[in-house]
């Protein structure tokens, strides 16, 4: 099942760019990355599936329901954390806490409780005395403390230090195990390898691909690098899926995509010193589908 | 209802700080009372020197200057005028704190709906108006009746200080609609007392023309104090021409609101 389907969805601001025809489905259960750089439209996406923003045109629903029609129903079981946190800055946090639970018809006090002290948050501080990351914090409990089905994500790791960050993730993972859907944009590779299966990138308002995580980097290139006690023959490894391959002295290094048993073999038919084959990080798969596309 | 309550709290020290002001302007005012109805002569000799425009701004009425509540009218332009600023605040920043505060995001990302924000944050300040007026109105019903020289109606009082409360009703659904059509208000205040002024000198630009169509300009003039001291009650064209704005400002807001994109700070 479906948790959020996104049909065409655009939105035009005058003359500046927006997002076009958006198009994605989030299953039920899934950690959903949506990565692409400031300014590519993801929040553009986000905040038209909270119905802050209207579309021009296109729709998307969530839990089955369009998300402009029931956008007060489908609130009720979404928890979202912007990137940038703002509240009342005179309140404290524990009033602002329970002004945010009484929106939401359960007694949410316990779990108030356990994620501070798994946040380490001081519920007793005034929320203008907090630093950004203490901010943050509270934004991550407001926005898990309902129990959400559905958490929405936009660049959420922001001002956490990489202590909080860890034990953010972690409580992600675990509402997850517990049956929550997390739509997860960043612009930080790391974080959306770390945590998502699948992920769509968002490239200047336009979707370019969706894809599993493994699927992106199975469907890659590995890059070989090759040390061999004496020079190789310049064209030993010119065979299809050998991309720019260099050879440099000993060393011979050199791109590959495809079957991988026929490349073992050719190394095997040489005598080698060393061998490193690593597999392309999230970032270079995406440097690669930006720069295909420019 | 939590909404509500949230924003009565909000407003709670700024709505004791005007109620508190009002106070002392109508205490202020009404001490002066005892000394000028003492020297009544003196003061009508003063007074004709000067020219009609101003006579009418300070809502000197002749003949009626006097009484308590004659006399009772004066200070109100000035009451009228601050709690037209308070009003005016509430309304302007009902919406506008928000996206000031960029609190706007979380507000909206919660299960309601836009108009049930903009129900509960008009009731909140509706609601801090009506303490206001009911505090006000005990100290200045208070104070008229320590400072009379004779009897007057209480009927009549009553119905002079209502105007403050009906002047607050107009200025709270222009602040709103105004709140939620300018994208960004930076300074409430800025917006607010440059509005209020500008109606209330029109107010006194049209009184000296003294065309009764000119009145329409300005809430500050759709309630003549000579006229509901004599008549014991409001002229109903001008009643309805208050309604009518509060009506149609209050529904185009809930339009424009629920229509609204709210951007990322």
């Amino acid at each position: 099942m479906n948790v959020i389907e996104i049909n065409n969805l655009t939105k035009t601001y005058g003359k500046a760019r927006g997002i076009t025809n958006i198009s994605f489905n989030v299953e039920e259960g899934e950690i959903f990355g949506f990565i692409g750089p400031n300014g590519a439209g993801k929040s553009t996406t986000i905040r038209t599936l909270l119905s802050l923003i209207y579309p021009t045109s296109g729709s998307a629903s969530i839990f089955g329901k369009d998300c402009i029609q029931f956008a007060p129903e489908i609130k009720r079981e979404i928890g979202y954390l912007p990137s940038e946190v703002f509240y009342y800055d005179n309140m404290k946090v524990k009033d602002l806490l329970k002004y945010s639970a009484s929106f939401y018809k359960k007694d949410c006090s316990k779990r108030i409780k356990e994620l501070a002290e798994i946040m380490d948050l001081d519920l007793n501080k005034k929320i203008d005395d907090l630093s950004l990351g203490n901010k943050k914090k509270v934004g991550i409990v407001q926005g898990l403390l309902h129990e959400p089905k559905l958490i929405i994500l936009d660049e959420p790791t922001s001002g956490l230090d990489p202590l909080m960050q860890q034990k953010f993730f972690e409580l992600l993972e675990e509402e997850n195990k517990k049956g929550a859907t997390i739509l997860f944009s960043s612009h930080i590779l790391s974080e959306v390898q770390r945590l998502c299966n699948r992920v769509a990138i968002i490239k200047e308002g336009k979707i370019v691909t969706v894809e599993k995580i493994s699927t992106l980097k199975e469907n890659n290139y590995k890059k070989f690098k090759i040390e061999t006690k004496s020079p190789l023959n310049q064209n030993y490894f010119q065979m299809s899926g050998v991309n720019n391959l260099a050879v440099d002295g000993s060393i011979t290094s050199f791109l590959f995509r495809g079957d991988i048993n026929a490349i073992m073999k050719k190394i095997a038919d040489i005598e080698i010193a060393n061998l490193w084959i690593e597999e392309p990080d999230l970032e270079e798969i995406f440097l690669h589908y930006y720069e295909k596309e420019a | 209802m939590n909404i509500f309550l949230h924003e009565l709290k909000a407003y709670r020290k700024s709505t004791i700080i005007w109620s508190i002001s009002l106070v002392l302007i109508i205490a202020l005012f009404m001490s002066l009372y005892s000394s000028i109805a003492k020297d009544a002569e003196g003061f009508l000799k003063i007074l004709e020197n000067y020219p009609a425009a101003i006579r009418n701004a300070i809502g000197f009425i002749q003949g009626n200057f006097f009484t308590i509540l004659g006399f009772y009218s004066f200070p109100l332009s000035f009451i009228t005028l601050c709690a037209g600023i308070q009003a005016m605040n509430l309304g302007t920043s009902i919406v506008s704190k928000e996206v000031r505060e960029k609190t706007a995001d979380f507000l909206l990302t919660k299960p309601v709906t836009r108009s049930q924000i903009l129900t509960a944050k008009l009731m909140g300040a509706f609601v801090s108006l009506v303490i206001t007026n009911i505090i006000y109105f005990a100290a200045a019903s208070f104070l008229a009746f320590q400072v009379k020289t004779d009897d007057f109606s209480m009927k009549i009082f009553f119905l002079l200080s209502l105007t403050v409360f009906f002047i607050q009703l107009i200025f709270l659904a222009l602040g709103i609609i105004i709140s939620v059509i300018v994208p960004k208000i930076k300074s409430v205040l800025t917006v607010s007392l440059s509005t209020v002024f500008a109606f209330y000198f029109l107010g006194i630009f049209s009184d000296t023309t003294g065309e009764e169509v000119k009145r329409y300009i300005s809430p500050f003039k759709y309630f003549d104090t000579a006229y509901i001291i004599k008549h014991a009650g409001y002229e109903a064209s001008f009643l309805l021409a208050g309604a009518v704005i509060i009506f149609l400002a209050i529904m185009a807001s809930f339009v424009v609101y629920s229509k609204k994109d709210i951007h990322a700070v």
